[in-house]
């Protein structure tokens, strides 16, 4: 379990966060959507430790404040936005960093397996600094992944902590990465995911949770969060869900503002 | 693993070829040691001394004094102050994730220059019994105290809150660096004849100085500060990442900047006290590791040591040789070969989309 | 006096320690210093001059086949030139001064690296500092001091009434030339368009009054860079400097094309006398040459 009460964030003047309660479950992708400058990275930011942040986060019962950094690390792995890597590492050097944290029983051929979950195992050789935006942010996912490479550890599941994993990613890759992290949901992981993309978010998540300018709007089972009235009042601006019968999942529409 | 079977790693392990980078780099560096004893302006010789000493006859005066007193100091001094540069530029480029930062960029070399400033042109008007305490050490001293104190300011102004901004540790040197620039330009104004020479010979920088007062004074902080140094790898290999993602992967941050900065303040104080200003040693060596066995800081680290050692030995080398009986300032050698090479690294960078 | 004689004291006191020390080590290592011993106890053969105006002095003393090397700025006379070059005397190379194996070194004040004139002294080669003032006592007591090292006191007592009677000479040539004084400007330097003077307490000071001449600059100390403002307020008739010999030097034009000098005196008459460096500032058995040669070039050769 993870639990976040009462977050707030602050920039300065600009609070971001106004007192959110956020909760996601072991075994389950819980999403987290909402407009730009809705709060998403900063909530992601207190769960990681990253922004300063009022409020408790409870990590596997424990609250991470009095937690070192390595202990931390040996519980969660962190994918963030976009890196820009200082120094000409290797792929296979870059998904091995993850591994230094030394507590996820490291086997050598982890970061191997990591990059082929992804499908770069044959660019292992080549430099991250040269590859494309989709291709790095593929990689890191696969040092995330060897961070934390068993699901369950010590009775106790891991978690995998996503900021747009997506992003930059074509329609197949976007797949790809989206059933990684329902395969280590499956098999007893948490995923938190910070997303962007409604439809996928439908596709993949257990939970949705709705933010709008630092509040929570929403939080539940996609089906029953994901209506017409809360993403239009979310995103503020026209968007018909219908539900497919077929998958039973909700499928979202933008509605020119001359149709609503 | 059934799942890897088809996919034999095409990589090399970059970490085995710095491995054996790091045992081929400790034999050049014996082998630089062995050239530093060997040669030089006197006829003496380090084989045609061991072969006395295997005859069983005794040593020269002249011979025990310039391996003793002359050499063996200096090669001590320079393999001390070449590790020192050249790791502490290491460091400072992986803290501040740039391959041209280079240890100045903590206001070590500023400070130590105003220093030395300070006591070449003041050091008169203290008191008598101050100067006989000090003797000839007052301008290294003044010189690490002038280093030292300036890193500490600069990490105090950029740290708030037990976070330390590596952006404003930057602009506040460069603000303290002209400050520091300043202030050695107005005490070059009050400078008379003999402090004015004393002043460009020491900005040049030369092991010429070397004495085994300096090596025992400077010896054990570098020591320290590279022992130290050595420990940071791991972490420097996680900042590449960035500082989030640091902390992400379980390094300690603030605290690993912490140590970095106080390493390199001591190892780079205490080279720049007893030699000068040595450039170029901090950026060409890391980066010319970088080019050879990759950018993994828990190979780089030591093997900058060494190289660094290695190649301050040997531009001593040339420095005291080429034109003995008289001698080059090192820094003018260093600065001839390594000057080139920086350009190289600049041109090079060129062809990249970054930064 | 006393001042001679305690320096030729502690160099033979040194001596003397070195054949104790030397003994020391032939007793514990059966070593045989014979030929360093009779070496000892001769005068000093092998020389080594650190300094331009002692090297000339060792020359004008009949000296110069004792010599082994000498420093850069030792460049008179022309044969000085062909002994081996240990460097600057404020970067000297211990080794490479230990290399050429003297027996006594003579230098000017300022030696340096400390470290290193530490190390040469602790291999007892006789190491004699020549003290240096702006005066013409100051060029006699140079003369002495270096003749005593050399163990040739007659000699040097010889050269030094010579000198002085030549300095007396042309001090007084240079009284009675002068009639208004002229306001000296030494220019040392004129890098990147700065220009770096003479003020009081220098020698280019001393050898201007000596040829009865008015330092322009004479409210400051040392060699300094001068701003603008107080070069035209020190209103120089003549510019004096350096003949660094072709390239390094400034051509007149270029030289009085700078702003502060056009709107001074000088700058009018596009006056300026250039001489030898070491001519000039060595103070050494030259300076009546450099006292004349400054006074007629100042005042003209007649009168």
């Amino acid at each position: 379990m993870l639990s976040a009460t009462g977050i707030e964030v602050r920039y300065g003047d600009h609070l971001a966060l106004r007192g959110i309660d956020f909760r996601a479950r072991a075994g389950e992708v819980s999403a987290i959507v909402g407009p730009n400058g809705s709060g998403k990275t900063s909530l992601l930011g207190a769960i990681t430790a990253t922004v300063p942040y009022r409020g408790a986060v409870m990590l596997n019962g424990r609250d991470i404040a009095g937690q070192r950094p390595w202990e931390l690390a040996a519980q969660r792995a962190v994918l963030p936005q976009a890196a820009r890597l200082a120094f000409p590492f290797t792929v296979l050097e870059v998904v091995r960093l993850g591994l230094q944290a030394g507590t996820s029983g490291a086997r050598d051929e982890v970061p191997m397996l990591a990059l082929s979950r992804v499908g770069m195992t044959e660019h292992a050789g080549r430099s991250f600094q040269d590859l494309s935006g989709g291709e790095a942010q593929r990689v890191m996912l696969a040092r995330v992944l060897a961070q934390v490479w068993a699901p369950v550890a010590d009775g106790q599941p891991r978690w995998l902590l996503l900021d747009e994993p997506v992003a930059s990613l074509d329609i197949a890759h976007q797949l790809q990465v989206m059933d990684l992290a329902r395969d280590f949901a499956r098999a007893g992981g948490g995923v938190v995911a910070v997303m962007h993309d409604l439809n996928l978010t439908a596709l993949y998540s257990d939970a949705v949770t709705v933010l709008s300018r630092g509040r929570c709007l929403a939080s539940g089972h996609p089906r029953d969060v994901m209506t017409d009235d809360t993403l239009s009042e979310a995103y503020g601006c026209s968007l018909r869900v219908s539900v497919p019968p077929a998958e039973g999942l909700p499928y979202i529409l933008p509605q020119s503002a001359a149709q609503w | 693993m059934a799942e890897l079977s088809g996919v034999v790693p095409p990589v090399r392990n970059r970490l085995g070829r710095a491995r054996a980078l790091h045992w081929g780099l400790a034999l050049a560096l014996l082998g630089c040691c062995f050239l530093s004893l060997q040669i030089g302006a006197a006829d003496v010789s380090l084989t045609a001394l061991l072969g006395k000493v295997a005859r069983g006859e005794a040593l020269g005066a002249m011979e025990r004094i310039v391996l003793l007193e002359i050499r063996l100091p200096r090669l001590a001094m320079g393999a001390m102050v070449g590790a020192a540069l050249a790791v502490s530029g290491a460091v400072m480029q992986g803290l501040f994730r740039n391959p041209l930062a280079d240890p100045g960029i903590v206001g070590v070399a500023s400070g130590a220059g105003l220093g030395a400033i300070l006591a070449i042109v003041l050091g008169a008007m203290l008191p008598g019994w101050f100067l006989a305490l000090a003797g000839n050490q007052l301008v290294p001293w003044a010189a690490f105290v002038g280093g030292w104190g300036t890193t500490l300011l600069l990490y105090r102004v950029s740290t708030r809150g037990g976070r330390t901004s590596v952006a404003t540790m930057l602009l506040a040197g460069i603000a303290l660096g002209a400050l520091a620039g300043a202030l050695s330009g107005i005490l070059v104004y009050m400078a008379d004849d003999q402090q004015l020479r004393d002043l460009t010979f020491w900005g040049l920088g030369s092991l010429a100085g070397a004495s085994w007062a300096k090596v025992l004074a400077a010896g054990p902080l570098i020591a320290v500060a590279l022992c130290v140094a050595m420990f940071l790898g791991r972490a420097l290999n996680g900042l590449a990442l960035g500082e989030a993602t640091a902390h992400h992967i379980g390094i300690d941050v603030q605290r690993m900047k912490t140590v970095a900065i106080l390493a390199v303040a001591c190892a780079t104080g205490a080279a720049v006290a007893v030699s000068g200003g040595i450039g170029f040693i901090g950026i060409v060596v890391p980066h010319l590791l970088r080019l050879a066995s990759g950018p993994d800081h828990r190979m780089l680290l030591p093997n900058a040591a060494l190289l660094g050692a290695a190649l301050l030995i040997l531009a001593d080398v040339i420095a005291r040789t080429i034109i003995a009986p008289g001698e080059l300032p090192i820094g003018i050698v260093t600065a001839v070969l390594g000057a080139p090479i920086f350009l190289w690294i600049l041109l090079r960078r060129r062809g990249f989309v970054e930064v | 006096m006393t001042f001679l004689s305690h320096r030729t004291h502690s160099a033979q006191g040194f001596k003397l320690f070195s054949v104790l020390l030397l003994a020391a080590i032939l007793a514990l290592f059966g070593w045989s210093v014979a030929d360093r011993q009779a070496r000892a106890a001769n005068p000093p053969a092998a020389v080594l001059s650190l300094g331009g105006a002692i090297t000339e002095i060792v020359y004008a003393l009949g000296q110069g086949d004792r010599l082994i090397a000498r420093d850069t700025t030792s460049t008179y006379p022309p044969e000085a030139e062909a002994l081996p070059d240990v460097g600057y005397v404020r970067a000297l190379s211990p080794e490479g001064v230990l290399s050429v194996g003297p027996d006594l070194i003579l230098s000017e004040e300022g030696a340096g690296p400390p470290e290193a004139v530490e190390v040469i002294r602790e291999a007892s080669v006789p190491f004699v500092t020549v003290p240096e003032r702006y005066s013409a006592e100051g060029v006699l007591k140079k003369i002495e001091v270096v003749g005593a090292a050399l163990e040739v006191p007659d000699r040097a007592a010889v050269l030094s009434e010579a000198v002085g009677d030549a300095l007396e000479g042309a001090m007084a040539r240079a009284e009675a030339r002068a009639g208004d004084r002229k306001r000296v400007l030494f220019i040392l330097s004129t890098q990147g368009g700065r220009i770096t003077a003479a003020g009081a307490g220098t020698g280019a000071d001393a050898l201007i009054s000596m040829a009865g001449g008015v330092n322009a600059l004479s409210d400051v100390e040392g060699y300094k860079p001068v701003s603008d403002e107080a070069l035209v307020r020190a209103a120089p008739d003549v510019i004096l400097m350096m003949d660094r010999g072709g390239d390094h030097g400034i051509t007149d034009d270029a030289l009085f094309s700078m702003p502060p000098l056009r709107l001074t005196p000088a700058g009018e008459s596009r006056s300026v006398v250039r001489m030898d460096g070491l001519l000039l500032l060595g103070f050494g058995p030259r300076t009546a040459e450099a006292v004349d040669g400054l006074s007629a070039a100042l005042y003209g050769e007649g009168s």
